[in-house]
């Protein structure tokens, strides 16, 4: 009896608590619905958190579906979060063109689509959150030149470039921005392979074969931090040391950042994961009300971002920033997964 | 009408097919891909088929005892998960020590085969205690066994395994790494035990006929349960290595290895239908997948060709396998 009382007395309490205390008052201006589009890599498990802390701060509460990867399950996610009228959805593609379809329908029945980091240019969307693939492959190549003149006294050299997926638009749009940068060098030689299924084993078999076949290797840009662990792993295997071949990465994961405090890894290009999903937190009301968005320059926690008007709708790009050896420890990347504690305050 | 000699040729020849068609292939490649003939590339091969190779010896195992086994990819990532978060210094990984230090190699090594014959004790629970499909039992497993390594990596990776057993991954003896040692030591064991022990000679009887077996005393369904915790239990063990290689693991970590698995053992001659099929033979199988991997990691080809050229090959092996069998019954 006296069991019972104390488990109503609890529960009375905690719906007390849930009425009165602010905290228990994220979520009131409804659910907004996250499809992420697989939680087998780091950015995008720490993408899920992010977005429930942020839209939480603005009054939203995010359900996250999981498509692990497969565009026909992604689909039939939209299909059936469409249903469930949602405040909003949050985009972030498995396939760029094949989800398409399901934002227009998703619009069509009044639920506005907010894309995260997969920008898709080819339907129009109420905002898209990016820092841009081929802009990281921008970045990328802009680091790798500096890499390879500081260590050959000019532009030139071999790289290998080991993409993840091959079926994955991600990593093609970061190899397309890649050796667009590095067209402007001829004698850069690059090897471009890649690890199918972005399994870490798999990138790992490409460096041990390439470093046989291509001992002459100047540097390794790898799509993605886990590969890189992969890759080191090889390269210790064959009796490598750190600084003895150069290591790029992509996505600024914890393990890349790890990598670099212990001298494998030269530079790692950061997807600014918070900044990216704070942006989606700051517009959020005007999303739902269907407000304007004003173009122009936006602080997004602490980042120059601007917001620009395109054919597929407001846009607006937060510059990825590379991490080097120098900068590594600083909380603004997610690797360091120290998530800005501030409250996101609505854009008015 | 055939001499006993020509008979007795053509039968070994039938019989160590595969192995002829990896030197035909190993020539050829030599020939024709640039930098695919040397030492070290034919020490990547061999390295490089450790992982498939030591799961692919669990997997025929099932199949040979007439079964299926589609969870040994997950049990090999779930074992390497929990390696890594015991052993690792970094990201999720708890960083555990032991003392004297090499401690670390048994201890990983006994829980990684634990996690491995637990798994397989449940699929062996449900075939064989419970009479349920060994395909939808090892599918669900295969799913939720995925799933339990997402679950308790939250989707986060552990790195910086501990060194002494990254030891392992780094030495080399006679220029092929350890590990792939410890995957032939496992194919030259469970070679012997599969065809030299009652145990191995059950199984495949089993395979080929399981009333017939159980007529003939044997206990099937206690050597089925075995077969299914083995298979179990050298997933584990391609776990370790995996971890190992990788010094740490990640939630995707292994993916895609199960067809790989499966391809070298059809290529390696062993029968779907149970019954058929030798160890050794799988390791041919699994070399051969791994030199057109190297080689087309060599020639820069897409790697989408590199699934064609196994669907192809698995189909082959299988009409090879009934040109076999054809062949055969025209010498008998």
């Amino acid at each position: 009896m006296n069991r019972l009382r104390r488990f109503l007395t609890a529960s009375i309490a905690m719906a007390a608590m849930s009425v009165f205390n602010p905290a228990y008052a994220d979520g009131s201006k409804g659910k907004i619905f996250y499809m992420v589009p697989t939680l087998l890599d780091e950015f995008q498990t720490e993408s899920v958190s992010a977005l429930t802390k942020f839209m939480g701060d603005v009054g939203y509460e995010v359900v996250a579906l999981n498509a692990d990867n497969k565009t026909d399950v992604q689909q039939s996610q939209m299909d059936d979060t469409i249903l469930q009228k949602p405040k909003a959805i949050i985009l972030a593609a498995v396939d760029f063109n094949a989800l398409a379809p399901y934002i227009d329908k998703a619009r069509a029945a009044g639920i506005p689509v907010m894309i995260f980091d997969r920008q898709i240019t080819s339907t129009p969307s109420d905002l898209t959150s990016v820092a841009g693939t081929v802009e990281i492959g921008h970045v990328a190549g802009d680091q790798i030149e500096g890499l390879l003149k500081a260590k050959n006294g000019s532009v030139k050299g071999k790289v290998l470039q080991v993409l993840g997926d091959p079926s994955d638009p991600y990593t093609l749009d970061i190899q397309k921005g890649f050796e667009e940068k590095m067209a402007a060098f001829p004698d850069v030689k690059i090897i471009s392979l890649p690890a199918m299924q972005w399994e870490a084993s798999n990138a790992g078999t490409i460096v041990s074969d390439q470093l046989v076949a291509n001992p002459d290797i100047d540097l390794i840009f790898v799509h993605a931090a886990h590969l890189a662990v992969a890759a080191v792993a090889s390269l210790e295997a064959k009796g490598k040391k750190p600084g003895d071949v150069m290591l790029v990465s992509s996505n600024g994961a914890p393990v890349g950042l790890d990598l670099i405090r212990k001298g494998w890894e030269n530079v790692e290009v950061e997807q600014p994961l918070y900044a990216q999903a704070a942006a989606l937190a700051m517009f959020a009301d005007k999303v739902v009300n269907k407000e304007e968005i004003k173009p122009g320059n936006y602080s997004v926690l602490g980042l120059d971002s601007v917001m620009t008007n395109e054919k597929w709708g407001p846009n607006i790009k937060i510059p990825g920033a590379a991490i080097t050896k120098e900068n590594v420890d600083e909380p603004r990347f997610w690797g360091n997964l120290k998530a800005p504690a501030d409250k996101i305050t609505p854009v008015q | 009408m055939t001499s006993p000699r020509q008979r007795a040729t053509v039968e070994f020849i039938l019989d160590h097919l595969v192995w002829f068609m990896l030197a035909v292939v190993l020539i050829a490649f030599s020939i024709f891909v640039p930098n695919f003939f040397q030492i070290g590339i034919f020490a990547n091969i061999i390295e490089a088929s450790t992982f498939v190779g030591v799961m692919a010896i669990g997997l025929a195992i099932v199949i040979i005892a007439g079964h299926m086994d589609l969870s040994v990819e997950s049990v090999a990532a779930l074992s390497a998960m929990i390696t890594g978060i015991l052993f690792c210094s970094h990201g999720i990984g708890i960083g555990l020590t032991l003392t004297p230090e090499w401690l670390v190699v048994p201890v990983s090594l006994l829980i990684s085969l634990a996690v491995g014959a637990v798994i397989g004790w449940l699929n062996g629970f449900f075939v064989i205690k419970l009479k349920m499909n060994a395909f939808i039992v090892t599918l669900a497993s295969y799913i939720w066994v995925r799933g339990l390594v997402v679950a308790i990596s939250g989707g986060r990776s552990a790195q910086d395994l501990d060194p002494d057993l990254r030891f392992i991954g780094i030495q080399q003896v006679l220029y092929i790494p350890l590990m792939a040692w410890i995957a032939i030591l496992c194919f030259v064991v469970f070679s012997f035990i599969m065809s030299r022990t009652p145990f191995g000679r059950h199984i495949t009887l089993i395979g080929g006929n399981a009333v017939a077996a159980f007529r003939a005393g044997i206990k099937v369904d206690r050597l089925m349960f075995i077969s299914f915790i083995l298979a179990g239990a050298i997933a584990g063990l391609a776990g370790w290595l995996l971890a190992i290689r990788t010094s740490g693991a990640t939630a995707n970590l292994g993916t895609g290895m199960l067809f790989n698995a499966f391809a070298a053992v059809v290529i390696g001659g062993v029968s779907l239908k149970g019954g058929v099929g030798k160890l050794p033979g799988v390791y041919a199988g699994v070399l051969l997948l791994s030199s057109i991997h190297t080689a087309i990691n060599l020639m820069g080809l897409p790697a989408h060709y590199t699934q064609v050229i196994l669907g192809l090959l698995v189909l082959a092996a299988v009409l090879l396998d009934t040109l076999k069998l054809q062949i055969r019954q025209r010498f008998a």
